[in-house]
C-alpha cells in the first residue's frame, strides 16, 4: 500500500493531507488540473472539474500526467472509472481549434469531423459561425470569438484558442525594482499568466496584487487599460504604478466620474463604464480609444454583467484578472474563466502568511445576547427586516467599545453595512465615518490621517471593502454585513492582512447577535474563513477578556518585562 | 482398411466396456449429467449418454475446431471413419489439433471406436446441419437430376445466388411470399427439384448440391482458435486499479443500503423498485440512475437487500447486511463479487425496454436469466486463459467466446455488459482479469478476498476535525465509528476517505438521538486525532443550550400522587420493577406499559392505586432498525451444480464396473420380490448361499433410492440383514433384506470376464 498524502474521492474531490512530507510535491503536481476548494488546517480539498482539466490541457499537460499524478500520490487505489473519465474529459479538448487563416481570417478547424458536425448543428453555436470552407473548417465572426468559446465550453467541446493576441500599441514600461523586488509567488503568478496568455491570478488581500499587475504590464510593454472598482482604488493603483514602475504621472490617465483622461495607461472604474444615459452605455468607446495591449481587471469577482458582455468582444487582447477570491455570490465563476481566462495562479493564504508576506490574523467572533426588548422586536419583525434588526442591535455597542479597548495603541477599523448604525457608532466612539456620500477628497484626507496615526479609529461602510490600502490597520471590527457574503468577508479580512512594520498580529472581530439571523450569516462567512485556513474562536461577549487578562491580547503598547 | 479386428467392439456399450477406469472417469467428469445418480452399469450409462438433452449439452461445450472435426466424421460417406482419413477432409488442420479434437470427442463419447470413429445416432440427430450442409436428397425425399453439375451450371444467376446463399452456413431458408407474377427464384428451384420443401415456409438445400457448390473444400478453412492481440499491463498497477474499483463498489453499496435503512424503497406490484425511489437514491449517492440500478442489483444478488417490512412491501437491507458491514473490506468485496458471479440476473437489462416498450425496473423478476452465470463464467474463464496481467482486447473476447462455444453464440449478447460490470467491481480492469478476479474464479469468495487482501486500505478508527467544522475520515472507518458519525454529522464526500460536516442540524439530530453535549464533546475528542476546534465545541454547546428546552413525548401510563414520599417508595420498591416506572417530575412517575399492567403490578405489590383517565409515557428506546429476513446468512444462493470430485468420479466408475460385472455374471433364475416384502423364496436362496458359501447376484435399492446390481459373497443372514463381501467393490457390506429386489445364485466356476463378454 502506498502511503501518499492524497485521497481521491468518488466525487472527484482530492483530499490533501498537508502535514504529510510529500504534501508540497503533491500540491505542485495536482495544482495544474485541480481547483483548490478549501484549505483548512489539516486537510485541503481540491476539485477536479472538466474546466480545470481543459485548462491543464491548454497549459500543455496531458491525461497521462494527470493520471500519473493521481496514482502516484494517492494513498488508496484510485477508481479506474475516475481515471477513465479524466482521460475522456481531457480528450475532448483540442478537437476544435480557433486559428487565424491567412485567407479567411478567424476560423474554427477540427481534427474530428463528427465533432464539428455536432457543433455546427448546435442551436447555441450555429449563429456565431459563418461560411463553411471545407469539411474541417468553418469561418468564425471575429466579434464572436469570446462568446463562441463560452458556448463551446457549455456544450462540452472546448476549443483550443491558437488565434493569438494582438500586441497592441507598444509603450515602454519597466519595473523600478529599487530597494524592493518582486516576491517569488508574484513572479510565479506573472509567469503563469504570461505563458497562458490570459487568465486570473488569485492572491489574498495584501499579498500585492497590484505588483502582479505592474509586472504583467512590464512584460507586455504596451498600452494598458486597468479597470478598478472605484476612484480611490484607482488612485491607489496610480500611486503604486508611479512608485514601482518607470511610468510617470503624465503617462497614467484617470477615467472616472470626475475626469476623463485617456493616456497610454488608463485606469477606469467599473461604474463609469457601466453608466448609462438614455439606455445606452456612454463610455464603451473607451475600449476602442487605444489599441490596448493588456487589459487588467482588478477585483475580477466583482465584474458587473455588462462588462462581461464587453469582455466577450475583447478576446484578441490579453486580459489579466486579479482577485482575492473567485467566489462569486452569483455563481458566475465559469463566465470569469471563459471570458477573462482560466485561473493561472492560486496559493493558499496560509502559505503566503507563513512566508511573512501577509500578517498573521486572529479571527474572533463575539456573540452578544440581545436584551429582552430587542429579542421581542426581533421575534415579531417582518422576515426582511430581521437581519437589519439583529445586526444593528444597540446591545452591540458596549461590546464594540470593549473590543476596541483591548487594542488601545493600534489602528482600528469598524466596518458595517447600515448607515444609521455607522453614524451612531461614529458618535458613540468619537470616530470619523466614511461612507458612500463622503467625497473622494474627504476620504483621502481621512485615510492619510489614519495612515499617519493621527486618527486611531475609523468607522467605514462597505465602500472600504475593497482596494484601499491602509497598511497600519491591525484591528478590524465587523458589526454588520451584506448577509452571508463570503467575498465580503475575505475583503474585510484583507484590510488588516497587510504586513505590519513590526510583524504584529492582526485581529479580526465579528460582533454578532446570538440566536438570530446575524449569527447564521456569520456562520456562513466564517466557514469561508476556516476554509481559507483561518481558525477562528467564538467567545461570549461576557467572557471577552481585556488587555493583559487571561486569554486577552498582550499589552502591545507597553514594553514586556 | 476394411479389416476389422475380430474383437473390435461393435456397440457403444461394448466400446465403453473396453475403456480404462481413467477414461470412464474422464467421460463422467466431462459429462457430469450422466454420472448422477451413478448409472448401475455400462448399458445404463450408454442409454444415458444417448439422451438428447445430454448430447446437446455436451455439444454446446465444444469449440468450433472440435465441432468441425465432428462434422467431418458425420459427413463421411461411411459410418465409421478411420481417424487417418480425416486428414483428407481437413487437410490444413495441424495433426496435433486434429488428434486433440478426436480425443476430446471420444472422451465425451460423442464419437466412439478406436480404429474407426463412429458417431452415435443421437449425436447425428443433434448436429442437424453438419458443416452447415443440409440432409441428403434421399432423406429429403428428393430425386436430384442425374447430372447435377450440369443442371446447376445452367441455372440463371438469381437462382444460383439463392443456392450459393444456402450453401453457406445455413442450408435452411425462408420461402419469400410470392408476389403476383413470376415465381421467385426459390420457387423455381423447388420446381426444378434442386431445393426441398421442409414445410410451407421453409426450404432446405440437399447436401449433394451444397457439396457441389462448395467444391473440393466442403469444410472450408480450418477453424483454428483465434489468437487476438494480447494486451499486457503491469499486474501491480492492474491490481491497484482493481482495488480502486472494489473500494468504490463496497463503499457505494454500503451507502446505498444505509439510505434504504433510513427510508426503505417501495416494492412495485410487478416486483421491482420504483423509478422514483431509484432517482432518489441516485441523487443521494451522486450517481447516474443506471449506476444506482446496478448498485441495487449488486446489493440484491449479494443477499444484502431484499423485500421485507411489516407488510413485505419494502426493499430493506437484510440481516446479512449487519454481518457484512462488520467484515473487513476484502471479505465485503468478495461477498459482492461472488454474489454477482453466480447471480441468475442480468443487471444490465434494468432500464431497457421490453417487447411491449416498457422499461424494466431494477430488482424486478424480469431481469432473471438462467444462463447468466454460465455466460459470466465463460467470459471470465476465457480471460483466465491468459497469463496474469494480459488479456485480449474487449471486442476480440466475444470472437474468442464464439469460437469456444459456437453453439451458444446466441447467449453472448450480454458479454460486453458483463465485462463492464466486472470492471465496475474490479474483477476485470481494462479487459484483463485482476488477481482477485482470478481468485474469485478459482477459489470462490475466499479466493476473491485473498486476491484483494493487502490492496484495500485498513479501516481507520479516527477522524481529523477541522476548523471549518468538517471531519475527515482518512480511510474507510470501522463500522462502529461510521455508525456514530452518521448520527453526529452529514456525509459531504465519500470514496477512499469520507468527509463529514457537523452542522447545527446534525448536532440537533444527535441530541435528538439521546446524546448529551458532554457525550458529544467526549466523542469528538476521542474520535479526532487533531485537537477539536473551539468553534466545533462551541457549536455543540450552542445547539445543546437550545435543545430540549421544551419536551414533548407520548406516554402509555403514569402514576401520580401528591405524596412524594409514597412515589419514592413505589419507585424504590423492588416488587414494582415490572411496572418499568420512572420519575418524570416530582409527583409524577411514568411507565412504558399500559395503565392496566401498571395497576396490576402496583396492586400485587400491595399498594392501592386508582386508575385515572389515560395518560402517557416517554419513549426511551429508539426503534429497532428495520430488517428484511432475507436469506439465512451463509446459506448459499442458487448456484451452478458442483463439479464432481476425483473421489466421487472414482467411486462412480467403480459402481458402473461392479454393476456391469453383476450383469455379466451367469446366474440362476432370479427370485424377484417387491421391495419391502420379503418372500420366502428370497430368504431361502439367501440362506442357501450363506450355507454353501456361493456368491449371489443381488438387485438392491439403497436408502437413497438408487438401484444397483452386485455380486455378493454372503457371510451371514440374521435379523433381516444380510452380511456379505462384494468382490468388485472390495468392501464388506450389510444389506437390508427388505431392500433386495431380486436374488440369483451365481455359478462360480465361470468367473465374469468383461473383456470377452458380448451382449
Amino acid at each position: 500500500m502506498n502511503d501518499g498524502p492524497l485521497i481521491v474521492q468518488s466525487d472527484k474531490t482530492l483530499l490533501l493531507e498537508v502535514d504529510h512530507p510529500a504534501a508540497r510535491d503533491c500540491r505542485a503536481a495536482i495544482a495544474p488540473f485541480a481547483e483548490l476548494e478549501r484549505s483548512p488546517e489539516h486537510v485541503h480539498t481540491y476539485r477536479v472539474t472538466p474546466l480545470a482539466l481543459w485548462n491543464a490541457r491548454a497549459a500543455g499537460h496531458d491525461a497521462e500526467q494527470v493520471v500519473d499524478a493521481l496514482v502516484r500520490f494517492s494513498r488508496y487505489p484510485v477508481p479506474h472509472a475516475l481515471l477513465v473519465d479524466v482521460a475522456d474529459t481531457m480528450d475532448r479538448f483540442g478537437r476544435l481549434t480557433l486559428a487565424n487563416n491567412p485567407v479567411h481570417g478567424l476560423v474554427l478547424t477540427t481534427s474530428d469531423r463528427a465533432v464539428l458536425e455536432e457543433v455546427v448543428r448546435s442551436k447555441r453555436v450555429a449563429p456565431m459561425l459563418g461560411q463553411r470552407i471545407d469539411d474541417d473548417t468553418v469561418v468564425v465572426h471575429p466579434s464572436e470569438r469570446g462568446r463562441l468559446k463560452q458556448a463551446l465550453l457549455k456544450i462540452g467541446w472546448p476549443a483550443e484558442d491558437l488565434a493569438g493576441y494582438v500586441d497592441g500599441q507598444a509603450h515602454p514600461i519597466e519595473l523600478a525594482e529599487e530597494g524592493w523586488s518582486l516576491r517569488d509567488y508574484q513572479r510565479e503568478a506573472v509567469d503563469g499568466f504570461w505563458s497562458g496568455g490570459s487568465g486570473v491570478v488569485v492572491l489574498p488581500c495584501g499579498a500585492g496584487k497590484t505588483l502582479v499587475g505592474a509586472a504583467a504590464m512590464a512584460e507586455a510593454r504596451a498600452t494598458t487599460l486597468i479597470l478598478v472598482t472605484n476612484t480611490v482604488a484607482g488612485r491607489q493603483w496610480k500611486r503604486e504604478l508611479i512608485a514601482r514602475t518607470s511610468l510617470t504621472e503624465e503617462e497614467i490617465g484617470e477615467y472616472s466620474g470626475e475626469r476623463k483622461e485617456i493616456r497610454p495607461v488608463t485606469i477606469a472604474t467599473y461604474q463609469v463604464i457601466t453608466t448609462r444615459r438614455k439606455g445606452e452605455y456612454r463610455h464603451l468607446d473607451l475600449f476602442d480609444a487605444q489599441d490596448w495591449g493588456l487589459i487588467v481587471y482588478d477585483e475580477v469577482h466583482l465584474l458587473p454583467a455588462p462588462i462581461f458582455r464587453l469582455t466577450a468582444d475583447l478576446q484578441s487582447r490579453r486580459r489579466l484578472g486579479l482577485t482575492a477570491t473567485l467566489v462569486r455570490e452569483d455563481g458566475r465563476e465559469d463566465d470569469v474563466f471563459s471570458l477573462i481566462g482560466p485561473k493561472r495562479y492560486d496559493a493558499p493564504w496560509r502559505d503566503i502568511e507563513s512566508q511573512g508576506y501577509i500578517a498573521p490574523a486572529e479571527c474572533i467572533e463575539v456573540r452578544v445576547s440581545l436584551d429582552d426588548e430587542e429579542r421581542m422586536t426581533y421575534a415579531v419583525a417582518e422576515p426582511e427586516e430581521r437581519y437589519r434588526i439583529a445586526a444593528t442591535a444597540s446591545s452591540k455597542l458596549p461590546v464594540i467599545r470593549r473590543v476596541l479597548e483591548r487594542h488601545p495603541g493600534e489602528q482600528k477599523l469598524v466596518i458595517g453595512a447600515y448607515l444609521d448604525q455607522l453614524e451612531e457608532l461614529g458618535t458613540a466612539l468619537d470616530a470619523p465615518v466614511i461612507q458612500g456620500s463622503t467625497t473622494n477628497r474627504e476620504r483621502e484626507k481621512l485615510f492619510d490621517a489614519f495612515r499617519a496615526g493621527d486618527i486611531r479609529t475609523l468607522v467605514v461602510s462597505k465602500v472600504a471593502n475593497f482596494s484601499i490600502d491602509l497598511p497600519e490597520a491591525a484591528v478590524a471590527v465587523q458589526v454588520s454585513g451584506t448577509f452571508g457574503s463570503r467575498q465580503e468577508e475575505a475583503q474585510r479580512l484583507g484590510r488588516v492582512l497587510r504586513p505590519k512594520a513590526d510583524g504584529r498580529q492582526a485581529h479580526f472581530y465579528t460582533v454578532v447577535s446570538r440566536d438570530t439571523l446575524d449569527a447564521e450569516y456569520a456562520a456562513h462567512r466564517q466557514r469561508f474563513l476556516a476554509e481559507q485556513g483561518y481558525a477562528y474562536t467564538i467567545v461570549d461577549a461576557d467572557d471577552l477578556a481585556g488587555p493583559g487578562e487571561v486569554n486577552g491580547p498582550d499589552r502591545v503598547d507597553e514594553p514586556a518585562d | 482398411m476394411e479389416r476389422m479386428p475380430a474383437d473390435s467392439p461393435v456397440t457403444l456399450s461394448a466400446w465403453l466396456r473396453t475403456r480404462s477406469d481413467e477414461q470412464l472417469g474422464a467421460l463422467l467428469a466431462a459429462r457430469p449429467d450422466v454420472a448422477r445418480p451413478a448409472p448401475s452399469d455400462v448399458v445404463a450409462l450408454a442409454s444415458r449418454l444417448a439422451v438428447p438433452v445430454s448430447v446437446d449439452r455436451a455439444l454446446d461445450e465444444l469449440d468450433a475446431g472440435t465441432l468441425q472435426v465432428l462434422d467431418a466424421v458425420l459427413l463421411a460417406d461411411t459410418d465409421g471413419v478411420d481417424p487417418a482419413d480425416l486428414v483428407g477432409a481437413l487437410p490444413e488442420l495441424p495433426d496435433a489439433v486434429r488428434e486433440a479434437a478426436v480425443e476430446r470427442l471420444t472422451t465425451r463419447a460423442l464419437l466412439w471406436g478406436d480404429d474407426r470413429l463412429r458417431a452415435p445416432e443421437p449425436v447425428r440427430r443433434a448436429v442437424r446441419h453438419p458443416a452447415g450442409l443440409g440432409r441428403r436428397a434421399a432423406e429429403l425425399r428428393l430425386s436430384l437430376p442425374a447430372d447435377l453439375a450440369a443442371a446447376v451450371g445452367e441455372l440463371p444467376a438469381d437462382e444460383r445466388d439463392v443456392l450459393q446463399r444456402l450453401a453457406g452456413d445455413r442450408p435452411v431458408g425462408h420461402l419469400p411470399e410470392t408476389p403476383n407474377g413470376s415465381p421467385s427464384p426459390a420457387r423455381r428451384l423447388l420446381q426444378r427439384g434442386l431445393l426441398a420443401r421442409v414445410d410451407a415456409l421453409t426450404v432446405e438445400l440437399p447436401r449433394e448440391v451444397g457439396l457441389l457448390l462448395r467444391g473440393d473444400r466442403p469444410h472450408g478453412p480450418p477453424r483454428l482458435q483465434p489468437e487476438p492481440a494480447v494486451v499486457s499491463r503491469d499486474p501491480a498497477v492492474l491490481d491497484r486499479q482493481a482495488a480502486g474499483a472494489a473500494l468504490e463498489s463496497v463503499g457505494r453499496v454500503g451507502e446505498l443500503l444505509g439510505l434504504l435503512e433510513d427510508e426503505p424503497a417501495g416494492l412495485l406490484r410487478s416486483g421491482g423498485i420504483g423509478v422514483r425511489d431509484q432517482k432518489r437514491l441516485a441523487r443521494a449517492l451522486h450517481v447516474t440512475e443506471p449506476e444506482a440500478a446496478w448498485l441495487l442489483e449488486l446489493a440484491s444478488v449479494a443477499g444484502l437487500l431484499d423485500v421485507g417490512g411489516p407488510h413485505r412491501d419494502e426493499w430493506l437491507p437484510t440481516r446479512a447486511f449487519d454481518l457484512w458491514r462488520e467484515q473487513d473490506l476484502p471479505d465485503r468485496w468478495a461477498t459482492l463479487a461472488a454474489g454477482w458471479l453466480d447471480a441468475v440476473r442480468l443487471p444490465s437489462l434494468a432500464g431497457q425496454r421490453d417487447v411491449s416498450g416498457k422499461a424494466v425496473n431494477a430488482l424486478s423478476p424480469d431481469l432473471v436469466r438462467h444462463t447468466a452465470p454460465a455466460v459470466r463464467r465463460a467470459a471470465l474463464d476465457a480471460l483466465a486463459g491468459y497469463p496474469p496481467g494480459s488479456g485480449p482486447a474487449p471486442d476480440d473476447l466475444v470472437e474468442l467466446l464464439r469460437w469456444r462455444s459456437p453453439r451458444r453464440a446466441d447467449r453472448l449478447a450480454p458479454v460486453p455488459d458483463v465485462l463492464a460490470e466486472a470492471a465496475r467491481l474490479g474483477v476485470v480492469v481494462g479487459g484483463v482479469l485482476s488477481t482477485a478476479g482470478r481468485g474469485l474464479l478459482a477459489g470462490g469468495p475466499d479466493g476473491a478476498a485473498d486476491g484483494m487482501r493487502g490492496l484495500l486500505p485498513e479501516p481507520v478508527d479516527h477522524v481529523l476535525a477541522q476548523p471549518d467544522l468538517s471531519l475527515v475520515a482518512p480511510g474507510p472507518l470501522v463500522a462502529e465509528l461510521a455508525d456514530t458519525l452518521a448520527v453526529v454529522a452529514d456525509v459531504e464526500s465519500s470514496g477512499g476517505a469520507t468527509v463529514y460536516r457537523v452542522s447545527d442540524g446534525s448536532v440537533r439530530r444527535a441530541l435528538d438521538a439521546g446524546w448529551s453535549a458532554t457525550d458529544l464533546h467526549e466523542f469528538l475528542a476521542r474520535a479526532s486525532r487533531t485537537p477539536v476546534p473551539q468553534a466545533l465545541d462551541y457549536l455543540v454547546d450552542d445547539v445543546a443550550r437550545q435543545h430540549g428546552r421544551l419536551r414533548v413525548g407520548a406516554i402509555e401510563s403514569y402514576v401520580r400522587s401528591d405524596d412524594h414520599g409514597l412515589l419514592s417508595q413505589v419507585l424504590g420498591d423492588r416488587r414494582t420493577a415490572a411496572a418499568e416506572l420512572r420519575r418524570l417530575a416530582p409527583g409524577v412517575l411514568v411507565s412504558g406499559l399500559g395503565a392496566d399492567e401498571v395497576l396490576t403490578v402496583l396492586r400485587e405489590a400491595g399498594y392501592a392505586p386508582a386508575g385515572e383517565s389515560p395518560g402517557g409515557a416517554v419513549l426511551t428506546r429508539p426503534p429497532a432498525r428495520p430488517r428484511a429476513a432475507g436469506r439465512r446468512p451463509g446459506a448459499p444462493g442458487p448456484v451452478a451444480p458442483r463439479p464432481l470430485t476425483p473421489d466421487e468420479l472414482a467411486a462412480t466408475v467403480r459402481e458402473v464396473r461392479a454393476g456391469d460385472a453383476a450383469l455379466s455374471a451367469r446366474r440362476t433364475e432370479p427370485v424377484r420380490q417387491v421391495p419391502g416384502v420379503t418372500t420366502a423364496g428370497t430368504l431361502e436362496l439367501l440362506s442357501r448361499a450363506v450355507r454353501e458359501g456361493t456368491p449371489v447376484w443381488l438387485g438392491y435399492v439403497d436408502a437413497q433410492g438408487s438401484g444397483s446390481q452386485r455380486v455378493v459373497r454372503p457371510v451371514s443372514l440374521a435379523g433381516g440383514f444380510l452380511q456379505g463381501y462384494d468382490d468388485r467393490r472390495g468392501e464388506a457390506r450389510t444389506f437390508a433384506v427388505h431392500r433386495i429386489t431380486s436374488v440369483a445364485l451365481v455359478e462360480e466356476e465361470a468367473p465374469a470376464a468383461e473383456d470377452r463378454w458380448t451382449p
